[in-house]
Protein backbone atom coordinates (compact mmCIF):
# COMPACT_ATOMS: atom_id res chain seq x y z
CA UNK A 1 0.00 0.00 0.00
CA UNK A 2 2.73 2.49 0.87
CA UNK A 3 4.65 1.64 -2.14
CA UNK A 4 1.53 2.78 -4.14
CA UNK A 5 0.81 5.84 -2.43
CA UNK A 6 4.36 7.06 -2.60
CA UNK A 7 4.63 6.36 -6.58
CA UNK A 8 2.17 9.45 -7.38
CA UNK A 9 4.30 12.27 -5.73
CA UNK A 10 7.11 11.10 -8.11
CA UNK A 11 5.02 11.41 -10.91
CA UNK A 12 3.94 14.83 -9.92
CA UNK A 13 7.27 16.01 -8.73
CA UNK A 14 8.55 15.23 -12.80
CA UNK A 15 5.84 17.13 -14.72
CA UNK A 16 7.59 19.74 -15.91
CA UNK A 17 8.60 19.95 -19.07
CA UNK A 18 8.89 23.16 -22.00
CA UNK A 19 8.24 23.08 -25.34
CA UNK A 20 9.84 24.48 -28.17
CA UNK A 21 6.78 26.32 -29.05
CA UNK A 22 6.79 28.20 -25.62
CA UNK A 23 5.60 31.17 -25.18
CA UNK A 24 8.93 33.98 -24.29
CA UNK A 25 9.81 33.10 -20.77
CA UNK A 26 8.15 35.68 -18.51
CA UNK A 27 9.51 37.95 -15.49
CA UNK A 28 10.88 36.19 -12.61
CA UNK A 29 9.32 36.66 -9.23
CA UNK A 30 9.66 40.06 -7.55
CA UNK A 31 13.07 39.92 -5.86
CA UNK A 32 12.32 38.30 -1.85
CA UNK A 33 15.54 39.80 -0.23
CA UNK A 34 18.41 38.18 1.28
CA UNK A 35 17.66 34.40 2.13
CA UNK A 36 18.70 32.71 4.92
CA UNK A 37 18.72 29.05 5.25
CA UNK A 38 15.52 27.85 7.25
CA UNK A 39 14.89 23.97 8.41
CA UNK A 40 17.54 21.71 9.57
CA UNK A 41 18.47 20.17 6.17
CA UNK A 42 19.10 23.53 4.29
CA UNK A 43 20.73 24.58 7.63
CA UNK A 44 23.25 21.56 7.62
CA UNK A 45 23.08 21.70 3.41
CA UNK A 46 24.91 25.46 4.23
CA UNK A 47 27.07 24.84 7.12
CA UNK A 48 28.44 21.85 4.83
CA UNK A 49 28.93 24.12 1.49
CA UNK A 50 30.11 27.23 3.95
CA UNK A 51 33.10 24.74 4.65
CA UNK A 52 33.62 24.14 1.19
CA UNK A 53 33.46 27.23 -0.05
CA UNK A 54 36.47 27.87 2.56
CA UNK A 55 38.73 25.09 1.09
CA UNK A 56 37.92 26.57 -2.48
CA UNK A 57 38.70 29.84 -1.67
CA UNK A 58 42.18 28.63 -0.57
CA UNK A 59 42.35 26.28 -3.92
CA UNK A 60 45.49 26.88 -6.11
CA UNK A 61 42.74 25.93 -9.00
CA UNK A 62 40.94 28.86 -8.50
CA UNK A 63 42.31 31.69 -10.72
CA UNK A 64 42.58 35.25 -8.90
CA UNK A 65 42.35 37.80 -11.24
CA UNK A 66 40.04 40.69 -9.46
CA UNK A 67 39.49 42.26 -12.55
CA UNK A 68 38.03 39.18 -14.06
CA UNK A 69 36.27 38.24 -11.20
CA UNK A 70 34.39 41.61 -11.00
CA UNK A 71 33.53 41.54 -14.43
CA UNK A 72 32.09 38.58 -14.66
CA UNK A 73 30.13 39.99 -11.37
CA UNK A 74 29.15 42.83 -13.50
CA UNK A 75 27.65 40.64 -16.29
CA UNK A 76 25.70 38.37 -13.59
CA UNK A 77 24.66 41.94 -12.22
CA UNK A 78 23.31 42.61 -15.41
CA UNK A 79 21.36 40.19 -16.35
CA UNK A 80 19.62 39.05 -12.74
CA UNK A 81 19.79 42.54 -11.58
CA UNK A 82 22.29 44.26 -8.57
CA UNK A 83 19.99 43.81 -5.66
CA UNK A 84 20.24 39.18 -6.55
CA UNK A 85 23.49 39.06 -7.56
CA UNK A 86 25.07 40.35 -4.81
CA UNK A 87 24.35 37.12 -2.49
CA UNK A 88 26.65 35.31 -4.55
CA UNK A 89 30.21 34.67 -4.97
CA UNK A 90 32.18 34.12 -8.59
CA UNK A 91 35.27 31.60 -8.46
CA UNK A 92 36.69 31.03 -11.89
CA UNK A 93 38.23 27.64 -11.91
CA UNK A 94 40.81 26.83 -13.74
CA UNK A 95 39.71 23.47 -15.69
CA UNK A 96 39.16 23.23 -19.37
CA UNK A 97 36.11 22.18 -19.41
CA UNK A 98 32.16 23.54 -20.53
CA UNK A 99 30.75 23.45 -17.12
CA UNK A 100 29.70 26.24 -14.17
CA UNK A 101 28.27 24.67 -11.13
CA UNK A 102 26.29 26.85 -8.28
CA UNK A 103 25.88 25.46 -4.88
CA UNK A 104 23.10 25.63 -2.13
CA UNK A 105 24.61 28.80 -0.10
CA UNK A 106 25.42 31.09 -3.36
CA UNK A 107 29.34 29.83 -4.37
CA UNK A 108 29.45 29.86 -8.19
CA UNK A 109 31.72 28.05 -10.13
CA UNK A 110 32.59 28.90 -13.39
CA UNK A 111 35.44 26.89 -15.15
CA UNK A 112 37.90 28.30 -18.03
CA UNK A 113 36.75 25.95 -20.26
CA UNK A 114 33.21 27.52 -19.87
CA UNK A 115 34.71 31.04 -20.40
CA UNK A 116 37.07 30.46 -23.64
CA UNK A 117 33.48 28.70 -25.18
CA UNK A 118 31.71 32.21 -24.64
CA UNK A 119 31.75 34.46 -27.39
CA UNK A 120 29.69 37.29 -25.68
CA UNK A 121 28.67 38.91 -22.93
CA UNK A 122 24.81 37.69 -23.64
CA UNK A 123 25.89 33.94 -23.88
CA UNK A 124 27.61 34.47 -20.78
CA UNK A 125 24.95 35.63 -19.23
CA UNK A 126 22.51 33.45 -20.23
CA UNK A 127 24.81 30.55 -18.25
CA UNK A 128 25.18 32.48 -15.62
CA UNK A 129 21.38 33.45 -15.25
CA UNK A 130 21.05 30.06 -15.47
CA UNK A 131 23.02 28.75 -13.00
CA UNK A 132 21.65 31.61 -10.59
CA UNK A 133 17.94 30.45 -11.27
CA UNK A 134 19.44 27.23 -9.31
CA UNK A 135 20.03 29.40 -6.74
CA UNK A 136 16.94 31.04 -6.17
CA UNK A 137 14.61 28.29 -6.65
CA UNK A 138 17.06 26.51 -4.36
CA UNK A 139 17.62 23.26 -6.45
CA UNK A 140 19.87 21.60 -4.55
CA UNK A 141 17.75 21.53 -0.76
CA UNK A 142 14.86 19.82 -2.92
CA UNK A 143 17.00 17.38 -5.46
CA UNK A 144 18.65 16.25 -1.84
CA UNK A 145 15.04 16.03 -0.21
CA UNK A 146 13.67 14.54 -3.26
CA UNK A 147 16.54 11.69 -3.21
CA UNK A 148 16.11 11.20 0.55
CA UNK A 149 12.19 10.37 0.05
CA UNK A 150 12.75 7.87 -3.41
CA UNK A 151 15.96 6.50 -1.39
CA UNK A 152 13.62 5.85 1.98
CA UNK A 153 11.04 4.57 -0.02
CA UNK A 154 13.10 2.02 -1.42
CA UNK A 155 14.46 1.33 1.89
CA UNK A 156 11.11 0.26 3.09
CA UNK A 157 9.93 -1.57 0.07
CA UNK A 158 12.93 -3.30 0.23
CA UNK A 159 12.18 -4.20 3.94
CA UNK A 160 8.32 -5.59 2.95
CA UNK A 161 9.41 -7.27 -0.18
CA UNK A 162 12.19 -9.61 1.88
CA UNK A 163 8.52 -10.32 4.69
CA UNK A 164 6.87 -11.67 2.22
CA UNK A 165 9.77 -13.98 -0.43
CA UNK A 166 7.80 -14.72 -3.27
CA UNK A 167 8.87 -14.21 -6.97
CA UNK A 168 6.06 -11.01 -7.21
CA UNK A 169 7.26 -8.73 -4.30
CA UNK A 170 10.85 -9.20 -5.52
CA UNK A 171 9.93 -8.41 -9.39
CA UNK A 172 6.97 -5.65 -7.68
CA UNK A 173 10.44 -4.22 -5.72
CA UNK A 174 12.47 -4.28 -8.33
CA UNK A 175 9.87 -2.42 -10.95
CA UNK A 176 9.69 -0.04 -8.18
CA UNK A 177 13.79 0.38 -8.17
CA UNK A 178 13.70 1.26 -11.38
CA UNK A 179 11.10 3.88 -10.88
CA UNK A 180 12.35 5.73 -8.38
CA UNK A 181 16.02 6.13 -9.87
CA UNK A 182 14.09 7.03 -13.29
CA UNK A 183 11.66 9.37 -11.62
CA UNK A 184 15.26 11.16 -9.41
CA UNK A 185 16.80 11.87 -12.55
CA UNK A 186 14.05 12.96 -14.66
CA UNK A 187 13.77 15.28 -11.34
CA UNK A 188 17.20 16.55 -12.16
CA UNK A 189 16.49 17.39 -15.61
CA UNK A 190 13.04 19.01 -14.72
CA UNK A 191 15.24 21.46 -12.38
CA UNK A 192 17.34 22.56 -15.66
CA UNK A 193 14.41 23.01 -17.37
CA UNK A 194 13.14 25.50 -14.47
CA UNK A 195 16.53 26.99 -14.16
CA UNK A 196 16.60 27.50 -17.76
CA UNK A 197 13.10 29.00 -18.04
CA UNK A 198 14.25 31.31 -14.88
CA UNK A 199 17.48 32.09 -16.98
CA UNK A 200 15.52 33.87 -20.09
CA UNK A 201 13.30 35.17 -17.62
CA UNK A 202 16.25 37.35 -15.95
CA UNK A 203 17.69 37.76 -19.60
CA UNK A 204 14.75 38.79 -21.38
CA UNK A 205 14.52 41.56 -19.00
CA UNK A 206 17.88 42.41 -19.05
CA UNK A 207 19.66 44.84 -21.36
CA UNK A 208 21.57 41.73 -23.40
CA UNK A 209 20.16 39.82 -26.38
CA UNK A 210 18.43 36.71 -24.96
CA UNK A 211 18.57 34.65 -28.54
CA UNK A 212 22.57 33.86 -27.31
CA UNK A 213 21.00 31.48 -25.03
CA UNK A 214 20.22 29.26 -27.71
CA UNK A 215 23.17 29.91 -29.47
CA UNK A 216 25.79 28.40 -26.62
CA UNK A 217 23.79 25.27 -27.18
CA UNK A 218 24.21 25.02 -30.88
CA UNK A 219 27.51 25.90 -30.48
CA UNK A 220 27.82 23.27 -28.08
CA UNK A 221 26.61 20.38 -30.94
CA UNK A 222 28.87 21.97 -33.19
CA UNK A 223 31.70 21.40 -30.94
CA UNK A 224 30.71 17.85 -29.81
CA UNK A 225 30.10 16.50 -33.38
CA UNK A 226 33.18 18.12 -34.74
CA UNK A 227 34.93 16.29 -31.90
CA UNK A 228 33.29 13.48 -32.31
CA UNK A 229 33.86 13.19 -36.49
CA UNK A 230 37.51 13.84 -36.02
CA UNK A 231 37.78 10.64 -33.28
CA UNK A 232 35.86 8.37 -36.22
CA UNK A 233 32.53 8.00 -33.81
CA UNK A 234 29.24 7.47 -34.69
CA UNK A 235 27.40 11.49 -35.19
CA UNK A 236 25.82 11.44 -31.23
CA UNK A 237 22.50 12.37 -31.20
CA UNK A 238 20.97 15.16 -29.46
CA UNK A 239 18.02 15.22 -28.68
CA UNK A 240 17.72 11.10 -26.55
CA UNK A 241 17.35 11.34 -23.12
CA UNK A 242 19.39 8.81 -21.55
CA UNK A 243 18.21 6.78 -18.31
CA UNK A 244 20.81 8.26 -16.11
CA UNK A 245 20.86 11.83 -18.16
CA UNK A 246 21.19 14.81 -15.52
CA UNK A 247 20.29 17.29 -18.05
CA UNK A 248 17.88 17.76 -20.99
CA UNK A 249 19.18 16.69 -24.62
CA UNK A 250 21.32 19.86 -26.10
CA UNK A 251 19.60 19.68 -29.05
CA UNK A 252 15.67 19.81 -26.62
CA UNK A 253 17.74 22.96 -24.74
CA UNK A 254 18.93 25.41 -28.05
CA UNK A 255 14.83 24.97 -29.26
CA UNK A 256 13.28 25.76 -26.06
CA UNK A 257 15.66 28.58 -25.13
CA UNK A 258 14.75 30.11 -28.88
CA UNK A 259 11.10 29.87 -27.86
CA UNK A 260 11.73 31.34 -24.82
CA UNK A 261 13.81 34.70 -25.94
CA UNK A 262 11.66 38.02 -26.52
CA UNK A 263 11.74 38.52 -30.24
CA UNK A 264 11.66 42.19 -29.47
CA UNK A 265 15.12 41.51 -27.74
CA UNK A 266 16.47 40.52 -30.87
CA UNK A 267 18.15 43.55 -31.63
CA UNK A 268 20.13 44.44 -28.62
CA UNK A 269 23.85 44.31 -28.17
CA UNK A 270 25.56 40.95 -26.74
CA UNK A 271 28.24 42.83 -25.72
CA UNK A 272 31.32 41.00 -27.94
CA UNK A 273 33.61 43.72 -27.93
CA UNK A 274 33.48 43.90 -24.10
CA UNK A 275 34.08 40.54 -23.30
CA UNK A 276 36.66 40.03 -25.89
CA UNK A 277 38.69 43.00 -24.13
CA UNK A 278 38.06 41.77 -20.65
CA UNK A 279 39.09 38.09 -21.79
CA UNK A 280 42.26 39.26 -23.75
CA UNK A 281 44.95 38.07 -21.66
CA UNK A 282 43.54 35.03 -20.24
CA UNK A 283 41.88 33.75 -23.82
CA UNK A 284 45.41 32.71 -25.12
CA UNK A 285 45.88 31.04 -21.61
CA UNK A 286 42.49 28.80 -22.11
CA UNK A 287 43.28 28.13 -25.62
CA UNK A 288 46.52 26.66 -24.73
CA UNK A 289 44.69 24.59 -22.17
CA UNK A 290 42.26 23.30 -24.74
CA UNK A 291 44.84 22.23 -27.45
CA UNK A 292 46.68 20.03 -25.42
CA UNK A 293 43.53 18.14 -24.49
CA UNK A 294 44.42 15.77 -27.61
CA UNK A 295 40.66 16.69 -29.45
CA UNK A 296 41.45 17.69 -32.57
CA UNK A 297 37.94 18.39 -33.58
CA UNK A 298 36.59 20.26 -30.88
CA UNK A 299 39.52 22.42 -30.52
CA UNK A 300 39.44 23.22 -34.54
CA UNK A 301 35.74 24.05 -34.08
CA UNK A 302 36.79 26.25 -31.33
CA UNK A 303 39.29 28.09 -32.90
CA UNK A 304 37.41 28.68 -36.19
CA UNK A 305 34.39 30.18 -34.08
CA UNK A 306 36.58 32.38 -31.94
CA UNK A 307 38.16 33.13 -35.59
CA UNK A 308 35.14 34.83 -36.31
CA UNK A 309 35.39 38.18 -34.73
CA UNK A 310 39.27 38.25 -36.92
CA UNK A 311 42.32 35.95 -36.81
CA UNK A 312 44.65 36.97 -34.16
CA UNK A 313 48.17 35.87 -33.74
CA UNK A 314 47.55 33.83 -30.53
CA UNK A 315 44.93 31.81 -32.84
CA UNK A 316 47.24 31.09 -35.23
CA UNK A 317 49.62 30.02 -33.18
CA UNK A 318 47.45 27.69 -31.39
CA UNK A 319 46.03 26.28 -34.75
CA UNK A 320 49.61 25.17 -35.63
CA UNK A 321 50.44 24.01 -31.91
CA UNK A 322 47.25 21.84 -32.54
CA UNK A 323 48.31 20.43 -35.86
CA UNK A 324 51.96 20.27 -34.59
CA UNK A 325 51.43 18.18 -31.76
CA UNK A 326 49.31 15.73 -34.04
CA UNK A 327 52.15 15.59 -35.89
CA UNK A 328 51.29 13.81 -39.27
CA UNK A 329 53.31 14.91 -42.33
CA UNK A 330 50.53 16.67 -43.88
CA UNK A 331 49.72 18.49 -40.45
CA UNK A 332 53.43 19.74 -39.93
CA UNK A 333 52.75 21.51 -43.51
CA UNK A 334 49.96 23.12 -42.33
CA UNK A 335 51.41 24.03 -38.97
CA UNK A 336 54.33 25.82 -40.94
CA UNK A 337 51.58 27.66 -42.60
CA UNK A 338 49.90 28.93 -39.34
CA UNK A 339 52.67 29.68 -37.64
CA UNK A 340 53.98 31.61 -40.52
CA UNK A 341 50.65 33.20 -40.73
CA UNK A 342 51.36 33.97 -36.52
CA UNK A 343 54.55 35.81 -37.14
CA UNK A 344 53.04 37.75 -40.25
CA UNK A 345 51.03 39.26 -37.58
CA UNK A 346 53.20 39.59 -34.86
CA UNK A 347 57.13 39.17 -35.41
CA UNK A 348 57.27 38.99 -31.65
CA UNK A 349 56.23 35.65 -30.95
CA UNK A 350 58.77 33.47 -29.90
CA UNK A 351 56.71 30.11 -29.30
CA UNK A 352 55.59 30.54 -32.98
CA UNK A 353 59.58 30.76 -34.39
CA UNK A 354 60.08 27.16 -31.98
CA UNK A 355 57.33 25.91 -33.22
CA UNK A 356 58.37 26.69 -36.72
CA UNK A 357 61.27 25.62 -36.35
CA UNK A 358 60.70 22.15 -35.11
CA UNK A 359 58.03 21.55 -37.73
CA UNK A 360 60.69 22.46 -40.73
CA UNK A 361 62.89 19.87 -39.36
CA UNK A 362 60.41 17.33 -39.06
CA UNK A 363 59.55 17.80 -42.70
CA UNK A 364 63.35 18.01 -43.79
CA UNK A 365 64.06 21.88 -43.80
CA UNK A 366 66.94 21.78 -41.55
CA UNK A 367 68.13 25.08 -42.66
CA UNK A 368 65.13 27.34 -42.29
CA UNK A 369 64.33 25.13 -39.33
CA UNK A 370 67.56 25.91 -37.59
CA UNK A 371 67.11 29.57 -38.61
CA UNK A 372 63.59 29.48 -37.19
CA UNK A 373 65.21 27.99 -33.47
CA UNK A 374 67.84 30.90 -33.70
CA UNK A 375 65.63 33.51 -33.52
CA UNK A 376 63.45 31.62 -30.95
CA UNK A 377 66.62 31.72 -28.97
CA UNK A 378 66.99 35.27 -29.67
CA UNK A 379 63.90 36.41 -28.64
CA UNK A 380 63.92 33.98 -25.81
CA UNK A 381 67.30 33.69 -24.29
CA UNK A 382 66.10 32.39 -21.10
CA UNK A 383 63.45 29.83 -22.27
CA UNK A 384 62.91 27.29 -20.36
CA UNK A 385 64.59 24.48 -22.94
CA UNK A 386 67.01 27.01 -23.98
CA UNK A 387 69.65 24.30 -23.85
CA UNK A 388 67.95 21.89 -25.68
CA UNK A 389 66.95 24.01 -28.23
CA UNK A 390 70.81 24.91 -28.46
CA UNK A 391 72.02 21.58 -29.26
CA UNK A 392 69.71 21.34 -32.39
CA UNK A 393 71.31 23.96 -33.91
CA UNK A 394 74.68 23.85 -35.93
CA UNK A 395 77.40 23.93 -33.49
CA UNK A 396 79.35 27.39 -34.05
CA UNK A 397 83.00 27.25 -36.13
CA UNK A 398 85.54 27.16 -33.01
CA UNK A 399 87.75 30.31 -33.07
CA UNK B 1 51.11 -42.05 11.93
CA UNK B 2 50.87 -44.35 8.69
CA UNK B 3 51.16 -43.25 5.59
CA UNK B 4 48.52 -42.43 4.44
CA UNK B 5 47.69 -40.08 7.29
CA UNK B 6 50.93 -38.33 5.95
CA UNK B 7 49.93 -37.57 2.59
CA UNK B 8 46.44 -36.64 4.57
CA UNK B 9 48.87 -33.75 6.41
CA UNK B 10 50.96 -32.93 3.57
CA UNK B 11 48.17 -32.24 1.11
CA UNK B 12 46.32 -30.19 3.86
CA UNK B 13 49.52 -28.41 4.39
CA UNK B 14 49.47 -27.75 0.80
CA UNK B 15 45.96 -26.37 0.62
CA UNK B 16 46.96 -23.71 3.83
CA UNK B 17 49.71 -22.54 2.11
CA UNK B 18 48.27 -21.90 -1.40
CA UNK B 19 45.39 -20.04 0.52
CA UNK B 20 48.11 -17.82 3.05
CA UNK B 21 50.77 -17.07 0.64
CA UNK B 22 50.34 -13.89 -1.14
CA UNK B 23 49.52 -13.98 -4.80
CA UNK B 24 52.03 -13.61 -7.15
CA UNK B 25 51.24 -9.58 -8.29
CA UNK B 26 51.12 -8.43 -4.75
CA UNK B 27 53.33 -5.55 -3.58
CA UNK B 28 56.80 -6.03 -3.56
CA UNK B 29 59.97 -4.98 -1.25
CA UNK B 30 62.78 -3.87 -3.76
CA UNK B 31 66.20 -4.14 -1.58
CA UNK B 32 68.68 -1.91 -1.29
CA UNK B 33 71.87 -2.83 -3.71
CA UNK B 34 69.89 -5.86 -5.49
CA UNK B 35 69.85 -4.98 -8.95
CA UNK B 36 66.41 -5.53 -10.71
CA UNK B 37 64.72 -5.02 -13.74
CA UNK B 38 61.89 -2.97 -14.14
CA UNK B 39 58.97 -2.81 -16.67
CA UNK B 40 59.21 -5.82 -17.68
CA UNK B 41 62.10 -4.70 -20.02
CA UNK B 42 65.70 -4.83 -20.36
CA UNK B 43 66.29 -1.54 -18.44
CA UNK B 44 68.13 -2.63 -14.91
CA UNK B 45 68.16 -0.18 -12.01
CA UNK B 46 69.84 -0.56 -7.99
CA UNK B 47 68.33 1.15 -5.73
CA UNK B 48 70.36 2.95 -3.01
CA UNK B 49 67.46 2.23 -0.43
CA UNK B 50 64.42 0.44 0.26
CA UNK B 51 61.98 1.28 -2.17
CA UNK B 52 58.09 -0.27 -2.62
CA UNK B 53 56.96 -1.78 -6.49
CA UNK B 54 53.37 -1.24 -6.67
CA UNK B 55 51.14 -3.50 -7.87
CA UNK B 56 49.25 -0.97 -10.14
CA UNK B 57 50.44 -0.56 -13.81
CA UNK B 58 49.25 2.50 -15.36
CA UNK B 59 50.02 1.23 -18.93
CA UNK B 60 52.28 -1.49 -20.75
CA UNK B 61 55.77 -1.60 -20.11
CA UNK B 62 55.69 0.76 -17.28
CA UNK B 63 56.43 -0.13 -13.37
CA UNK B 64 55.95 2.11 -10.56
CA UNK B 65 58.04 2.51 -7.36
CA UNK B 66 56.69 4.10 -4.05
CA UNK B 67 58.08 4.86 -0.90
CA UNK B 68 55.04 6.18 1.22
CA UNK B 69 52.63 5.36 -1.18
CA UNK B 70 51.95 6.52 -4.88
CA UNK B 71 49.89 9.81 -3.85
CA UNK B 72 52.99 11.20 -1.91
CA UNK B 73 56.25 9.98 -4.03
CA UNK B 74 55.66 7.48 -7.25
CA UNK B 75 58.38 6.73 -9.46
CA UNK B 76 56.77 5.69 -12.70
CA UNK B 77 59.32 3.91 -14.90
CA UNK B 78 58.62 3.53 -18.87
CA UNK B 79 60.09 0.68 -20.53
CA UNK B 80 60.64 1.42 -24.05
CA UNK B 81 57.45 2.52 -25.35
CA UNK B 82 57.11 1.83 -29.16
CA UNK B 83 56.11 3.95 -31.69
CA UNK B 84 52.91 4.46 -31.96
CA UNK B 85 51.52 3.98 -28.26
CA UNK B 86 50.65 5.64 -25.79
CA UNK B 87 53.06 6.67 -22.29
CA UNK B 88 49.88 4.72 -20.60
CA UNK B 89 46.83 3.03 -20.73
CA UNK B 90 44.05 5.27 -22.65
CA UNK B 91 40.18 4.74 -20.72
CA UNK B 92 38.80 4.67 -24.12
CA UNK B 93 40.85 4.21 -27.38
CA UNK B 94 38.18 5.95 -29.03
CA UNK B 95 36.59 8.18 -26.65
CA UNK B 96 39.21 9.04 -24.81
CA UNK B 97 42.36 8.66 -26.85
CA UNK B 98 45.67 9.68 -25.61
CA UNK B 99 48.64 11.34 -27.57
CA UNK B 100 51.28 8.77 -28.69
CA UNK B 101 54.89 8.79 -29.28
CA UNK B 102 55.62 8.58 -32.54
CA UNK B 103 58.61 7.90 -34.81
CA UNK B 104 58.97 11.06 -35.50
CA UNK B 105 58.66 12.18 -31.94
CA UNK B 106 62.22 14.58 -31.33
CA UNK B 107 63.14 14.38 -27.87
CA UNK B 108 62.20 17.72 -26.98
CA UNK B 109 59.08 16.95 -27.73
CA UNK B 110 59.02 14.05 -24.92
CA UNK B 111 58.09 16.51 -22.28
CA UNK B 112 55.39 17.98 -24.74
CA UNK B 113 54.01 14.40 -24.71
CA UNK B 114 54.06 13.90 -20.86
CA UNK B 115 52.78 17.02 -20.69
CA UNK B 116 49.66 16.19 -23.45
CA UNK B 117 48.94 12.71 -21.02
CA UNK B 118 48.68 14.61 -17.98
CA UNK B 119 46.91 17.28 -18.89
CA UNK B 120 43.91 14.61 -21.23
CA UNK B 121 44.27 11.74 -18.43
CA UNK B 122 43.45 13.88 -15.79
CA UNK B 123 41.76 16.85 -17.80
CA UNK B 124 43.40 19.38 -15.75
CA UNK B 125 44.54 23.10 -17.13
CA UNK B 126 46.75 23.83 -14.22
CA UNK B 127 50.16 21.90 -15.61
CA UNK B 128 53.55 23.90 -16.18
CA UNK B 129 56.74 22.17 -17.60
CA UNK B 130 59.74 24.47 -15.65
CA UNK B 131 62.65 23.38 -17.51
CA UNK B 132 64.09 21.37 -20.06
CA UNK B 133 67.85 20.30 -20.21
CA UNK B 134 70.60 17.93 -21.94
CA UNK B 135 71.11 14.94 -20.05
CA UNK B 136 72.47 11.58 -20.46
CA UNK B 137 70.05 8.55 -19.44
CA UNK B 138 70.93 4.83 -19.78
CA UNK B 139 73.73 6.05 -20.96
CA UNK B 140 72.47 7.64 -24.28
CA UNK B 141 72.01 11.75 -25.11
CA UNK B 142 68.65 12.37 -23.21
CA UNK B 143 66.97 15.04 -21.56
CA UNK B 144 65.74 15.64 -18.25
CA UNK B 145 62.17 18.08 -17.67
CA UNK B 146 60.41 19.64 -14.33
CA UNK B 147 57.24 20.24 -14.35
CA UNK B 148 54.31 21.59 -11.59
CA UNK B 149 50.62 20.81 -11.95
CA UNK B 150 47.62 20.66 -9.29
CA UNK B 151 44.85 17.81 -10.53
CA UNK B 152 41.73 17.71 -8.98
CA UNK B 153 42.72 16.64 -5.64
CA UNK B 154 44.09 20.47 -5.26
CA UNK B 155 46.73 19.53 -4.13
CA UNK B 156 49.54 20.63 -5.81
CA UNK B 157 52.68 18.42 -7.10
CA UNK B 158 56.20 18.42 -8.17
CA UNK B 159 57.50 16.32 -10.77
CA UNK B 160 61.13 15.78 -12.40
CA UNK B 161 61.84 13.19 -15.01
CA UNK B 162 64.72 11.62 -17.32
CA UNK B 163 64.06 10.27 -20.82
CA UNK B 164 65.79 8.86 -23.45
CA UNK B 165 65.11 7.45 -27.16
CA UNK B 166 66.87 4.60 -27.90
CA UNK B 167 66.42 2.36 -30.79
CA UNK B 168 63.24 4.02 -31.68
CA UNK B 169 62.05 3.31 -28.83
CA UNK B 170 61.03 5.66 -25.40
CA UNK B 171 63.01 4.64 -21.53
CA UNK B 172 61.70 7.56 -18.88
CA UNK B 173 61.53 7.80 -15.47
CA UNK B 174 59.56 9.90 -14.02
CA UNK B 175 58.95 11.15 -10.12
CA UNK B 176 55.50 13.18 -8.94
CA UNK B 177 55.40 14.13 -5.18
CA UNK B 178 53.82 16.93 -3.69
CA UNK B 179 55.22 20.33 -3.53
CA UNK B 180 54.82 20.37 -0.10
CA UNK B 181 57.77 19.02 1.94
CA UNK B 182 57.73 15.19 -0.25
CA UNK B 183 59.59 16.47 -3.20
CA UNK B 184 62.24 18.22 -1.37
CA UNK B 185 62.61 15.08 0.73
CA UNK B 186 63.11 12.16 -1.67
CA UNK B 187 64.39 13.81 -4.79
CA UNK B 188 68.12 12.74 -3.83
CA UNK B 189 66.36 9.27 -3.60
CA UNK B 190 65.28 9.51 -7.27
CA UNK B 191 68.06 11.03 -8.68
CA UNK B 192 70.17 8.27 -7.42
CA UNK B 193 67.47 5.71 -8.38
CA UNK B 194 67.64 7.14 -12.34
CA UNK B 195 71.28 7.41 -12.23
CA UNK B 196 71.45 3.77 -11.53
CA UNK B 197 69.49 2.62 -14.27
CA UNK B 198 71.23 1.14 -17.25
CA UNK B 199 70.09 -1.09 -19.68
CA UNK B 200 70.84 -4.74 -19.95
Amino acid sequence: MMLKSALPFLAIASSFAISANAKPAPNPPPYAGIYQPQGVDELGMWREDDEGERRLAASPLVIRDEKLTKYLKDVLCSAVGTDRCNSTRIYVVREPTFNATMSPNGTMRVFSGLLLRMRNEAELAAILGHEFGHFESRHSLSKFQATRRGTDMLAWGALLASMTPSYDSRRTYQSLEISVYGSLFRYSRDNEREADLLGLGYLNKSGLRPQAASEVWQNLIGEIEASATSRGLKKPRFDAVAFTASHPPEGERAGYLAALAEPTGADRDDGAVRYREALSGWLPVFLEDQIKLNDFGGSEYIIAKLSESGWTPHLWLARAELYRTRGHQRDLVNAVQFYSNAIALDSNLPDAYRGLGLSLIKTGDQTQGQAALSKYLALKPNADDAKMIALMLPKEPSQ
Amino acid sequence: MTINNYVRVAVLAVASLTLTVSPASAHKLREKGAEIDVADSNVMVTPARNWNRLDVKVGKRTETWTLDGEQLNDVTFFGGIEAGNPLVKEKSKKRDPLPKFTKSTLLIEVPELLEGTYRTYKQIGAFQLTSTEPQKFLGQDGVTFTYEYTDADGLTRKGEAYAAIISGKLYMATFDAPRLHYFARNIEDFRALASSARLQ
